[in-house]
């Protein structure tokens, strides 16, 4: 996959241009026409796809102090 | 207005799992509504509870849990404190990037928690409703705080950097396999608060254009854009990142 002289910046920038709508259009992105000739377009598509699936798979991996349980424990007895 | 009784001996009390006949119906009830509730139209409310409940499956004891602690039992209470802090301190942290700030709220979360539990009825997961009841306690605090939950220098004036342009002829550098968690996470930390807000609650906790809209107090195509301002910045931290690692 190449980028060929009609995929110029103009095209470029009206492809980027529709990016925040892109990717919750429900089709398979990859069809996009733009994207079967231009190669940095495609990569940034491919990107954001591996930025938003890598997200998903965050874990909570902080816990809150002891102090945080405490302090309910703290103002629940107080309320009753 | 809380009417649940808090029982200050049983929050000492060290897994109650005693389940009385009253609870049992309690417990029967919430369950027969969990696994058989009848096919509702996907409001935008319902609609993003599928997605939650794929990623917030349901924990081996939760239902008791909640059963027993809707009947004011604390040591209940305690066991769904401990089954959700992770999860709800770490969207605090993510949503706010201040840890005095996010223990603050993880707090007010399990405290509202607690006056609100006998109103939860099993419509959607549990997780669900405790996750979405954490936003929104982050989003009052912002609110109360004077801070602007949508960032208007972020969402009018897009830098250089946001703009589309840059991608123009520079290197084609994959970023498919060369992050790890920890990586993205700190990258997701030095995001601007605006930008870090709409992907935290869209790409990580997966709600949906039109509920971030609600709760942002912003326009559909904002939040969309403000998600896409906060990847193309992500992918650009990380590249600075990928590069730190090549220099190196």
């Amino acid at each position: 996959m190449t980028t060929k002289a009609t995929d110029t910046p103009k095209e470029c920038n009206e492809f980027q241009q529709e990016l925040p709508n892109f990717f919750d259009t429900g089709e398979d992105q990859v069809e996009h026409p733009h994207l079967k000739t231009c190669e940095n377009c495609s990569a940034l598509v491919r990107d954001l796809e591996y930025i938003a699936a890598q997200a998903k798979l965050l874990l909570p991996i902080h816990d809150p102090s002891p102090a945080v349980w405490e302090n309910i424990h703290s103002a629940l007895l107080k309320k009753s | 207005m809380n009417d649940t009784k808090y029982d200050s001996n049983s929050l000492l009390r060290k897994g109650g799992t005693h389940i009385d006949s009253k609870m049992k119906n309690t417990l029967r009830t919430t369950e027969t509504m969990a696994h058989t509730a009848p096919a509702e139209p996907l409001t935008a409310e319902a609609r993003p509870i599928q997605q939650h409940q794929r990623r917030n499956p349901p924990i081996a004891g939760e239902l008791a849990a909640i059963a027993q602690a809707q009947q004011g039992d604390g040591a209940s209470f305690e066991i769904l404190y401990n089954m959700h802090k992770r999860r709800v301190y770490s969207l605090c942290l993510r949503m706010l990037g201040n840890v005095a700030e996010a223990e603050d709220l993880t707090q007010e979360a399990f405290l509202q928690l607690h006056r609100k539990i006998s109103t939860f009825r099993g419509d959607s997961a549990f997780s669900t409703w405790l996750h979405r009841m954490a936003v929104n306690v982050v989003l009052m605090h912002l609110r109360k705080k004077g801070l602007p939950l949508v960032s208007l220098e972020e969402t009018l004036e897009p830098t250089q950097e946001d703009g589309p342009r840059k991608d123009f002829g520079t290197r084609d550098l994959a970023l498919s396999g060369s992050i790890d968690r920890v990586t993205l996470e700190r990258a997701v930390e030095e995001l601007p608060p605006g930008y870090r807000m709409v992907f935290v609650l869209h790409d990580v906790e997966g709600y949906e254009h039109n509920e971030i809209a609600v709760m942002l107090g912003c326009s559909i195509g904002n939040s969309k854009s403000q998600l896409h301002k906060a990847r193309m910045r992500l992918r650009s931290l990380l590249r600075q990142k990928a590069d730190g690692r090549a220099d190196a």
